[in-house]
């Protein structure tokens, strides 16, 4: 009797300490980024008066965070590519910034393939932290998920990409990948994390409308922490029990998640985001010593000779007039893309550049925009309709002035809008206008800007759009590499030929009516 | 692809399918550029760069 008295006192007892030890609250921070692109400075977005973001302001956050308990740093992808500061680095400037700011883990994201497979496995073997891709088959080095334990709870991480990615990403960049539906694929790994992980966290790099739809549809999982569609998410939704969450884009935005946990399991989570505005004074650390390294880096890696001008290369008269600038980049497009012809915007070349050697940053500052080289099929007609467009408001200097290669025109400049072109030819022939052509261009054209339409109307009459010999085809899209911009295109010319000296050939001849 | 922008439907193809080229699409670009910011159908802020997928609402304001 005195025995059972005495085991039932201890179980007693350890029910009730076990108990009082479970009730225990901890608190876990996970601090969150997604589509950095390598704005590692400060930077003054598109329509701002202000400058936002700056990575040495958000370290500074993080560290301040850490300093108030545990806490995770975690990525939701696409970090490498995008910015100079990336760019011309091949991502490697951002790795080492990720290491030195000790990231927990990283989603890959889409553009995290734009260099290719052979630099990204490179890229994923210097990160000291887990690059993750539930949904990805075919890469070695990375990992579907990863569990991290911090006060006692483990908390697992699971990375998935878009299935998009042979499509927003050059193909060639993905030989022999497969990337796989994320629903069932978060839910296979559910299943693998069941008795490993306390608490299951979605890296997500397929955009806040379908974070939304995996919420809806996977039940088990705390949050997903989203990226790819650059959403600024200051009021996070719950879907089925999971806290849906995105921190912006550019580091602009570092978002918080504190998850408190009783018995191991999350009892309340609350995100928010923190805007990151640039310091005012610059500390010494670590991360602002890296961001100085690397963007002295970037200033001379600018100051690179790439070639050499035999002639000046004419961007002052490109909204008015052929230029031998204007002919030099469309043949290279054209070349790029192996279209029969090419149009782009005057607009679109900022500046000349003078006789003489010829500097990256002279490249970048003809070509400053992020555009990338699309190849679309036209027929004569709706390629003459580009062109009259094109010459429709030569009276103002508009932008849409158009410069060509594999093509030539008159124009009349007194003709009525929409009658101004004469003796258009195509590879030498005179246009015909039911007949189809191929026509190099830019993103920013093809989608309408400027006010052309008739690329995209071209290319929305596609049927589909599949992979062949490595390049994304649709009936109407012959060409796109939308993870190398129209600039790096040229400086790749450029070394490769290392001398140029084109010349204004009559490609488009004002005549008088 | 078939989104709205200001409750325009605006049609879109791969991989031109960031808000920027819908915007482009649906020539509301100036009004960025002149301060305006993007929204989705939640309220949302949206990046430029920020990709679209098929139903997507935006709303220039």
């Amino acid at each position: 009797m005195k025995r059972y008295i005495a085991w039932l006192l201890l179980v007693l007892f350890l029910a009730a300490f076990g108990r009082n030890a479970a009730a225990e609250q901890k608190v876990v921070s996970i601090l969150h980024v997604n589509d950095f692109h390598g704005f590692a400075e400060p930077y003054r977005p598109f329509g701002s008066e202000d400058f936002l973001g700056g990575i040495a302001a958000l370290a500074f956050e993080v560290d301040r965070i850490r300093a108030q308990g545990p806490t995770l740093l975690v990525s939701a992808g696409d970090m490498i590519q995008g910015n100079n500061w990336a760019n011309l680095f091949f991502g490697e400037s951002v790795v080492e910034l990720m290491n030195e700011m000790r990231f927990d883990a990283m989603a890959l994201g889409n553009h995290e393939f734009d260099f290719g497979l052979d630099v990204l496995r490179k890229r994923i073997s210097e990160a000291q932290f887990p690059v993750l891709g539930a949904n990805v088959e075919g890469l070695d080095l990375i990992r579907p998920y990863v569990v991290k334990e911090i006060q006692g709870v483990r908390i697992a991480f699971i990375g998935l990409v878009t299935e998009d990615v042979p499509v927003t990403t050059h193909p060639r960049n993905v030989p022999g990948l497969s990337f796989l539906p994320v629903v069932s694929s978060v839910e296979k790994n559910l299943e693998l994390l069941r008795g490993k992980a306390d608490i299951v966290i979605v890296l997500s790099h397929i955009g806040h409308a379908a974070d939304r739809d995996l919420a809806a549809k996977v039940t088990g999982l705390t949050a997903i922490i989203g990226g790819h569609s650059h959403t600024r998410v200051l009021q996070p939704v719950v879907i089925n029990n999971t806290i849906v969450l995105q921190a912006w884009e550019h580091g602009k935005a570092l978002g918080r998640l504190d998850l408190y946990v009783e018995d191991l399991k999350v009892v309340r989570a609350e995100g928010r985001l923190i805007d990151i505005r640039p310091l005012p004074e610059t500390p010494d650390t670590a991360v602002t010593r890296l961001v100085k390294k690397y963007s002295e880096r970037v200033d001379a890696r600018l100051d690179e000779p790439v070639g050499e001008a035999l002639v000046d290369l004419d961007g002052e008269n490109v909204r008015s007039r052929e230029t031998n600038l204007g002919n030099f980049i469309t043949d290279i497009i054209r070349k790029t893309a192996m279209t029969d012809a090419a149009i782009i915007g005057g607009g679109s070349i900022r500046t000349s550049i003078k006789k003489g050697k010829i500097l990256m940053k002279h490249v970048y500052a003809v070509s400053p925009f992020n555009n990338y080289v699309v190849g679309v099929r036209l027929t004569g007609r709706q390629i003459r309709e580009a062109l009259e467009h094109g010459l429709s408001a030569i009276e103002d200097g508009a932008g849409r002035f158009p410069q060509v290669s594999g093509m030539s025109f008159a124009y009349s400049r007194t003709a009525a809008v929409g009658a101004r072109i004469r003796d258009l030819t195509i590879a030498g022939r005179p246009a015909e206008a039911d007949r189809e052509y191929t026509v190099a261009t830019d993103d920013f054209l093809a989608a309408g800007g400027d006010g052309y339409k008739a690329f995209g109307e071209a290319v929305r009459s596609s049927k589909d759009f599949t992979n062949v010999g490595g390049t994304l085809k649709g009936e109407k899209l012959v060409y796109s590499n939308s993870g190398k911009w129209e600039r790096d295109v040229i400086i790749d010319y450029i070394r490769e030929v290392k001398q140029v000296s084109p010349v204004v050939e009559g490609r488009i001849r004002e005549v008088k009516d | 692809m078939k989104v709205e922008v200001n409750d325009c439907a605006v049609s879109l193809f791969p991989p031109m399918t960031t808000v920027r080229h819908a915007l482009l699409t649906a020539g509301l670009m100036e009004e960025v550029e002149a301060g305006g910011k993007v929204y989705d159908e939640w309220g949302n802020e949206a990046g430029l760069d920020g990709s679209l997928q098929e139903g997507a609402k935006l709303y220039v304001r």
